[in-house]
């Protein structure tokens, strides 16, 4: 509003200005709560919590070995009960590493056939050798690895 | 600039006539009851767009509808904010219709010309208890049902045609996924169609006829 000029605030803008500025306010606490609401399932930190698989004693030298886990996830207001696979492979007994067994080309699932030393994704014939590196086929990059650790002869692997 | 812009738009579509035909025309000296049809107004726009909020996370169906609300209030950012405004917005919508209705009646302001408005007037009350009463059900909890089941029970008592009243609000014997699918449908959809149109109508008119005056002891 310019006044500047004439110092008298006539009753008119006063009124347009008030208006205006409250409209403003009222529009604000109504308008910006919605953006957190809209957005707060994308913000939602996912939880990083260690998950157990089992006992390493099963897992021989140089061979991937399968584990199943069953884990819960809550996603919006639904609890839901996903399996996942790993295979995990050792070449020393020391150190692990833990794979998923999702095909990073389309996210199918790849199967460690011990024939073959190799996995094998029933897909479009990608083919990952035993540390999940790329051999054949569309696969863009290695198996996906988990973060993981063992305590007391049992391993664990990290969430997301 | 913005004005230029103002200006283009005002070339094709005049909307400064319809701005001052709106905010710019006569009305008579009048007083804070002549508010309560504005204020509804303003409620109903709250409960549009809180509303529509919450459809980004509502399920109507038995088996999600009561956790997607609890995961409104509980677990989203504002969600208990946005769910309280529509809550306490609805209960605000139907007191002050039926204020904005009893100024009109005790004004007589409902006399020739404005029995249409009136009449128009008339079914959007009824359009605001329906909000009301699909709203209800919504929530999907023990007392939206006994609510409900009640509230249908009293339809199914008119006289010959109650039955098939209650029949067809409940879309079938008892109260289901069937009946909650069609509260929310009729809530979100047919609902707001109607009182939008409602709305226009019942604006035009106060526009074109322009309000009463507070009438005068002798009238
Ligand atoms: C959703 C509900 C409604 C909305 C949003 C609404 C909105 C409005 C608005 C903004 C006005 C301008 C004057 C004033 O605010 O008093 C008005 C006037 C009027 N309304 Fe409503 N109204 C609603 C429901 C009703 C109901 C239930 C009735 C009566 C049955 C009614 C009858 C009238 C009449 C006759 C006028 C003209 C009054 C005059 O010229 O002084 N309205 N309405
Ligand atoms: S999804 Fe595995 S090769 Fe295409």
């Amino acid at each position: 509003m310019d006044n500047s000029e004439d110092k008298q605030l006539s009753r008119r803008n006063f009124m347009k200005v008030a208006i205006a500025s409250i409209g403003g306010v009222i529009g604000a606490v109504l308008g910006l709560p919605a953006i957190p609401y809209i957005m707060g399932p994308a913000l939602q930190k996912e939880s990083d919590d260690w998950i157990q698989l089992g006992s390493i004693s099963k897992v021989e030298l140089d061979i991937p070995t399968l584990f199943k886990k069953t884990i819960e996830t809550q996603t919006g207001w639904i609890d839901t009960e996903e399996e996942i696979l790993v295979y995990v492979l050792t070449s020393n007994g020391q150190d692990y590493i833990v794979m998923s067994n999702v095909c990073t080309h389309l996210a199918c699932r790849v199967r460690w056939i011990p024939e073959k030393d190799s996995f094998f994704c029933p897909c479009h014939n990608g083919v990952f050798a035993k540390d999940g590196a790329v051999v054949a086929g569309p696969p863009p990059r290695p198996l996906d690895r988990f973060e993981s650790k063992v305590e007391d002869g049992v391993i664990f692997i990290k969430r997301g | 600039m913005l004005i230029k812009i103002g200006d283009w738009l005002d070339e094709r579509f005049s909307w400064r006539e319809v701005w001052a035909a709106i905010f710019e025309r006569k009305v008579p000296h009048v007083n804070w009851f002549y508010t309560l049809g504005s204020a509804t107004l303003f409620v109903a726009i709250n409960q549009a767009v809180t509303g529509i909020l919450l459809t980004l996370y509502y399920v109507p169906t038995p088996d999600h509808a009561y956790d997607s609300v609890v995961y409104i209030t509980t677990q989203l950012p504002f969600g208990w904010l946005i769910r309280g405004l529509h809550h306490w917005g609805a209960s605000a919508m139907v007191i002050l219709t039926v204020l904005h209705l009893l100024r009109v009646f005790y004004f007589g302001a409902y006399k020739y010309p404005r029995e249409a408005t009136w009449i128009s007037g008339v079914i959007l009350l009824l359009v605001v208890i329906g909000f009301g009463f699909t709203g209800y059900l919504l929530p999907w909890d023990q007392k939206s049902f006994w609510a409900t089941t009640v509230g249908t029970q009293i339809a199914g008592l008119a006289p010959f045609v109650g039955d098939w009243i209650l029949r067809i609000a409940r879309g079938g014997r008892d109260i289901s996924a069937v009946t909650l699918a069609r509260f929310f449908g009729t809530h979100i959809w047919v609902l707001p169609a109607t009182l939008a149109a409602l709305v226009g109508i019942h604006l035009y008119l106060v526009i074109r006829i322009g309000i009463t005056a507070v009438p005068k002891k002798d009238e």
